[in-house]
């Protein structure tokens, strides 16, 4: 801390946090960037005297991403705003808490077997569904159980396509069996297709009907236009502290930032990069700018060259300017990779590996070594991959000439690019959606034998770390091993990570919520109708 | 009260009054009202709107001179007969040569003229106009000035060939329909239906996703180019070879070659997606053109000069080109005026919805829907693409004015 | 008046048989879209096991021809089936976006063809002078940008900085019919700004062409008034390509405002036809661009019924 600039920076940091307008999440990793450890950055973080939430108001949230044949099956959720109204009406097992850790929903405990396979959730017993009825164990298992088998047409059929049985024990408590241990079943749970519905007669689950046990009653649902809330009374947990909750549809935009503006919304989702700046000028309105568990890769062929040699793909992750490609790309909002898929959003979080920096003179001496100087490399990319895909690679190609690599951008179109270019090139770019654990992320595409190891990464001892981690219940073992795998994946593997892009949403001035948002949807995880309050 | 307001006000009435005394009725009155206005004006914004009146009316001369000046230039370098017509010209008519002229230039020439590269990074998002940037920078740091450029070559090129093909087929369908009756009326009435029937937006986000993606080669697109091409030219043929069999024949090989050729061409100077882009709008449009051709012609078969003609003997080519086509240029005329315009904003309003041009490449409509947003901030980034677009179809308006003026033979003040 | 209605009846018969063409079309297209509808469901969450699943369930194993006669023969008994995705009865999920379609279309056409034909009297009356001038560029740039830029426009001025009308035009239930025109009144003023430019400039460009007839030069040598003889000699000859373009504007006014009504998130028939477009979801795409063709083929009958009835000429061709 002897820069001046860091300085500037750190009071900045400190006076955003005393006014409420950065989350602990967010300032810890500012001063993190920054340079300051962990525990020096606890220190600064001044608690703020929190208001108690008040009762009361019409909470008018203008979502994006909805569509006129969206349904309430919960195996077809796939837009954002079914996303969030399935929070709002509906409840799952578990959950992931404002601070990014695992919190009860309707069960209330959980507990393994050492090895893992054999998973007890205790229930809540006052969980209730709108209807009056109390949430049962046959509800839960019906639940789960519309995601699996042969004729399931759910989208959630490989999460837990490990379970092997269910039963319920009679106590109010299910145990599920599974095929092999994990230790993640708990935050798979949090996963939105799996809400709780009210079980028919023949074990099917009702969805046709709206009837949910989540915060709000749902009292009209038009798809891709609105839907209208009142809350639950008896809802089992705390919060739920407006009166009514209307969610509006607003695809567009333009729309939705006007909305915001003229008060016909208190708060919107997904807002658009370009225009931050200008939309902080207005002294209404709060952004709240949250890391998150999505990302950006570059994904290299481990067993083609020149990508085969560990020296050529570090000079290639050493030739990215991250800072200028998060400012100019991304707006400032998104926080920087190093190389290993694992954000700080996620839980297990290695804190301690050092951020890799853009540095062409180690680039070059890498290359020396490889004998591999004045290397050219072809990189392919889609518009449609995320917005300013393209130019990310123009301007990285730019950043890679000071280490004297030639990267040639090829654009390619976007139909078709994920079943085309994706695990068919050897270099491309990929977007990654938010997944719970690094468990879940690794073994989808780090895996020697995963069918989407985008990289074709094969490495002995991470294989090894990743089958005992699955299966290892004690935390701070369990975080030691991701933190080796992390340092592996990093140095040795072929998976190129410029950014981890943030949420960014909006609000109104007088809609207040706690000092953490959960990283992992926007608006609060999609729980900010029942989160967030009016300030009175 | 400033020197400004005071010189403002001391000009306009000595203007008013200069104009009364010669006698002036048309000036006095509209100098007098202008300087009536301005009063109000004046009281009600202060000195900052007369500054703006006084900016505007500048501008307006400025207009005006250029547009006097282009036309003496356009009446020195033409022939003697084309001077004659080109110095009966309205002023906004010369306008809008001036305009649709440096139109041309910019995009003909783009590569010279624009300063940077079509897609090229050279500055901070929204950076502000400076030396090297005459309007500043767009969302990720390329010059706007450079872009509109560019974009003066492809949107232009692009809607001025969707416009014409849509003209050519929709035109001749028209004429032929209209002067063979008939059930050749009805079967090309019906087809016309049916296209237009469903939604322009619609079908053209049907046909872009079909064959925008995988199949936009340069096959396909030479396969479509040449499909229209023997379509549009059938129609020709019909019309001229009447029922002899030897100018069917001799009209059907010219024909093949010549839509061989045509679309040879467009493949050199398109994409294919462009190619396909174009042929969205051509078959979209063309429907709407034969309708009204079809209406006005109705209108015009039915007149006592071509019963004279067909009693003549006369063919049916003759019929279109002679006696038809001149007494129905006008509606026409004016009508490829705003589908023009039309085609633009379909365009456009592709992009909007993810379809048409593919970025980078420059074109007026994208630029508008990519800093679209800005305008809710006051901010005018999103203006200035649009005001390209509409300074363009007002141009070529009022150029269409000035023709369907001359056509319509109104010689009256 | 025997000759019209047996034209009615045979346009009317022409009419069915245009729709059944188009049907055709639309089916058939949407066949041939990239990727298929329970790809288009399921999104990232495909795997070849569900998808095969819900394929089953939704009887897209079937050979497409067979579905679409299947659907026909439902069609002819007016029963346009149940959407594919979400299992609801098709009329249900498009009956109440028609309606507001319609109103907003109505709303419209109201302001703006009386406006646009007035306007059209007046320009070709005061032709060339700086009134036609003014009124020509203004109507000119107002249809020469682009709708969604325009209602942008709008929307800075008349919501963020003015605050006069909401930014967005989402409907309730029990709204009075004053709380209605005020919240849809933005909407409706782009889309006047849109289509009356067009109708004007034909109205203009219509008398204007008359205006060196014969009988027009005779009416004027007469003395009449120059307002009489566009109103009663001009108009009553140019009113052909005037409702013609009234009619496309009309349907236009219907068909074609999906821009419109995703920058003012109105809940209106073309959101949800683009929606289902991208889901594949071919009954509901089918019945709408149905409703859109039928809307199409009756305002271009009552155009050309109202031609002939304008135009004697017409009625008897040679």
């Amino acid at each position: 801390m002897t820069n001046v600039k860091d300085q500037i920076l750190m009071d900045r940091l400190a006076e955003a946090a005393r006014e409420g307008s950065i989350s602990r999440r967010s300032f810890m990793n500012y001063s993190m960037a920054a340079g300051l450890s962990a525990s020096a950055a606890t220190g600064l973080w001044t608690s703020k005297a929190q208001a108690a939430p008040s009762m009361g108001g019409t909470f008018r949230l203008g979502a994006h991403d909805g569509n006129t044949s969206d349904t309430h099956d919960p195996g077809s959720y796939v837009t954002f705003s079914m996303i969030q109204v399935a929070h709002t009406f509906r409840s799952y097992l578990t959950l992931i808490e404002p601070d990014g850790s695992l919190g009860p929903d309707v069960a209330s405990e959980w507990s393994a077997t050492p090895d893992a396979k054999e998973w007890t959730f205790k229930l809540n017993d006052k969980a209730t569904f709108h209807s009056g009825r109390k949430v049962t164990a046959n509800d839960v298992i019906a639940s789960l159980n519309h995601h699996r088998g042969e004729e399931s047409t759910s989208a959630a059929k490989a999460l837990v396509s490990d379970v092997v049985d269910m039963t319920d024990n009679g106590d109010g408590s299910i145990t599920v069996t599974l095929e092999a241990g994990n230790a993640d079943l708990p935050w798979l749970l949090t996963d939105y297709h799996l809400a709780i519905c009210p079980a028919n007669e023949d074990g099917s689950i009702d969805w046709k009907s709206g009837d949910g046990c989540g915060p709000y009653k749902l009292t009209n649902a038009e798809f891709g236009v609105g839907y209208n809330f009142v809350r639950h009374d008896d809802w089992h947990l705390e919060g739920a502290y407006f009166d009514e909750v209307v969610i509006t549809v607003l695809n567009d935009p333009n729309a939705r930032q006007t909305a915001l503006v003229t008060g016909d919304v208190d708060a919107i989702t997904q807002l658009e990069l370009k225009t931050l700046s200008l939309l902080q000028r207005d002294p209404n309105i709060e952004i709240d700018n949250v890391p998150s568990a999505a990302a950006i890769t570059m994904p290299m062929f481990c067993d083609q060259a020149p990508f085969d040699n560990p020296d050529v793909r570090n000079a290639l992750k050493l030739s990215m300017n991250r800072q200028e490609i998060i400012d100019k790309i991304a707006f400032g909002t998104a926080t920087a990779g190093n190389d290993f898929h694992h954000s700080p959003a996620m839980p297990y979080w290695p804190e301690d590996i050092p951020q890799r920096e853009y540095d062409p003179d180690e680039a070059k001496s890498l290359l020396q070594k490889a004998g591999a100087e004045g290397l050219s490399v072809e990189i392919k990319v889609a518009d449609s991959v995320f917005s300013g895909a393209v130019d990310m690679c123009v301007l990285y190609a730019e950043h890679a000439k000071a280490s004297g690599i030639d990267i040639t951008v090829n654009r390619v179109p976007s139909d078709g690019y994920y079943s085309d270019v994706w695990l068919k090139e050897p270099w491309c770019v990929v977007q990654w959606g938010a997944r719970p654990t690094p468990d879940v992320m690794y073994s989808l595409a780090y895996k020697s034998d995963a069918s989407w190891n985008e990289s074709h990464w094969q490495n002995d001892r991470f294989n090894e770390l990743l089958l005992q981690a699955k299966a290892e219940l004690d935390n701070d073992r369990r975080a030691e091993m991701y933190a080796e795998m992390a340092l592996l994946a990093r140095n040795d593997g072929g998976t190129l990570i410029p950014m981890f892009p943030n949420f960014v949403y909006a609000r109104r001035k007088n809609v207040q919520h706690g000092p953490d948002l959960a990283p992992s949807w926007q608006m609060d995880g999609a729980r900010a109708c029942s989160r967030w309050w009016f300030e009175s | 009260m400033s020197y400004f307001v005071f010189g403002f006000y001391a000009l306009l009435l000595t203007a008013s009054c200069l104009a009364a005394y010669f006698d002036k009725r048309t000036w006095f009155l509209t100098i007098f009202a202008f300087t009536l206005v301005s009063f109000v004006l004046g009281i009600v914004g202060g000195t900052s709107t007369l500054q703006t009146v006084t900016l505007l009316a500048g501008l307006l001369a400025l207009a005006a001179m250029v547009s006097y000046a282009f036309r003496e230039f356009l009446v020195a370098i033409a022939s003697n007969n084309m001077a004659k017509e080109l110095r009966t010209a309205p002023l906004t008519a010369a306008f809008g040569l001036f305009v649709i002229f440096t139109y041309a230039v910019a995009g003909i020439f783009a590569p010279w003229i624009a300063p940077h590269g079509e897609a090229e990074v050279i500055s901070t998002a929204f950076a502000p106009p400076d030396d090297s940037m005459l309007l500043g920078a767009d969302q990720l740091g390329r010059d706007i000035f450079s872009r509109i450029i560019y974009g003066t070559r492809n949107t232009v090129s692009l809607a001025l060939s969707g416009t014409l093909m849509a003209f050519i087929l929709g035109a001749l369908a028209g004429l032929l329909a209209a002067t063979t009756g008939g059930w050749f009326d009805q079967v090309l009435g019906r087809v016309s239906d049916v296209i237009m029937s469903i939604p322009s937006l619609i079908f053209a986000l049907l046909m872009l996703s079909i064959f925008g993606g995988a199949l936009a080669t340069d096959t396909t697109s030479f396969a479509l180019l040449f499909v229209f091409a023997m379509v549009t030219g059938l129609l020709v043929v019909i019309a001229r070879a009447e029922s002899n069999i030897m100018s069917w024949v001799i009209g059907l090989a010219v024909l093949v070659a010549a839509a061989a050729g045509f679309s040879t061409g467009m493949l050199i100077l398109f994409n294919p997606s462009e190619v396909i882009l174009i042929m969205v709008v051509g078959v979209i449009y063309a429907p709407r053109v034969f309708r009204l051709t079809r209406a006005v012609a109705g209108n015009v078969v039915v007149m006592d000069y071509i019963e004279a003609a067909k009693l003549r003997g006369e063919g049916k080519w003759y019929l279109i080109r002679r006696e038809i086509l001149p007494n129905s240029t006008a509606p026409l005329v004016a009508e490829f005026g705003l589908e023009f315009c039309f085609v633009f904003l379909l365009v456009a309003g592709l992009s909007f919805l993810g379809l048409g041009i593919q970025p980078p490449t420059a074109d007026w409509g994208s630029m508008v829907r990519e800093n679209a947003t800005l305008i809710s901030f006051g901010d005018i980034t999103p203006l200035i693409p649009a005001a390209a677009i509409a300074l363009l179809t007002v141009a070529v308006n009022f150029v269409v004015d000035w023709m369907l003026h001359r056509s319509s033979g109104l010689k009256e003040q | 008046m025997g000759d019209i209605l047996g034209l009615i009846g045979k346009r009317l018969g022409l009419g069915l048989v245009i729709l059944l063409v188009i049907s055709a079309i639309i089916f058939f297209m949407v066949e041939l879209l990239p990727g298929d509808i329970a790809q288009a469901v399921l999104g990232q969450g495909a795997t070849d096991e569900n998808l095969a699943a819900l394929r089953r369930e939704m009887g897209l194993d079937k050979p497409a021809i067979v579905r679409y006669f299947e659907w026909l023969g439902g069609a002819v008994t007016f029963d346009f089936g149940n959407s594919i995705v979400t299992g609801e009865r098709v009329s249900v999920l498009i009956g109440e976006r028609f309606r507001n379609t319609l109103f907003l279309a109505t709303y419209a056409a109201a302001i703006a063809v009386p406006l646009a034909i007035i306007l059209g009297i007046v320009v070709a009356l005061l032709r060339n002078t700086v009134f036609d001038r003014v009124a020509n560029v203004l109507t000119l740039t107002s249809i020469s940008s682009p709708e969604f830029f325009l209602g942008y426009i709008l929307i800075l001025y008349f919501s963020v900085n003015w605050g006069m009308f909401p930014a967005i035009a989402s409907l309730s239930q029990n709204m009075s019919l004053w709380d209605l025109l005020h919240r849809t009144f933005l909407p409706a003023l782009t889309l006047v700004l849109v289509v009356t430019a067009h109708m004007m400039r034909m109205t203009r460009a219509a008398i204007i062409n008359l205006m060196a007839s014969p009988y027009i030069e005779m009416a004027r040598l007469k003395g009449t008034p120059p307002w009489k003889v566009i109103v009663r000699h001009a108009l009553p000859n140019a009113w052909a390509p005037i409702i013609n373009v009234v009619a496309l504007n009309l349907a236009y006014l219907i068909t074609g405002v999906v821009l419109v009504e995703v920058v003012f998130v109105y809940p209106g028939i073309g959101q949800a036809l683009v929606d289902n477009v991208s889901k594949r979801d071919f009954p509901v795409v089918q019945a709408a661009c149905l409703i859109f063709a039928a809307t199409f083929i009756l305002l271009n009958l009552a155009a050309d019924v109202g031609a002939i009835l304008t135009n004697p000429r017409l009625r008897h061709p040679k």
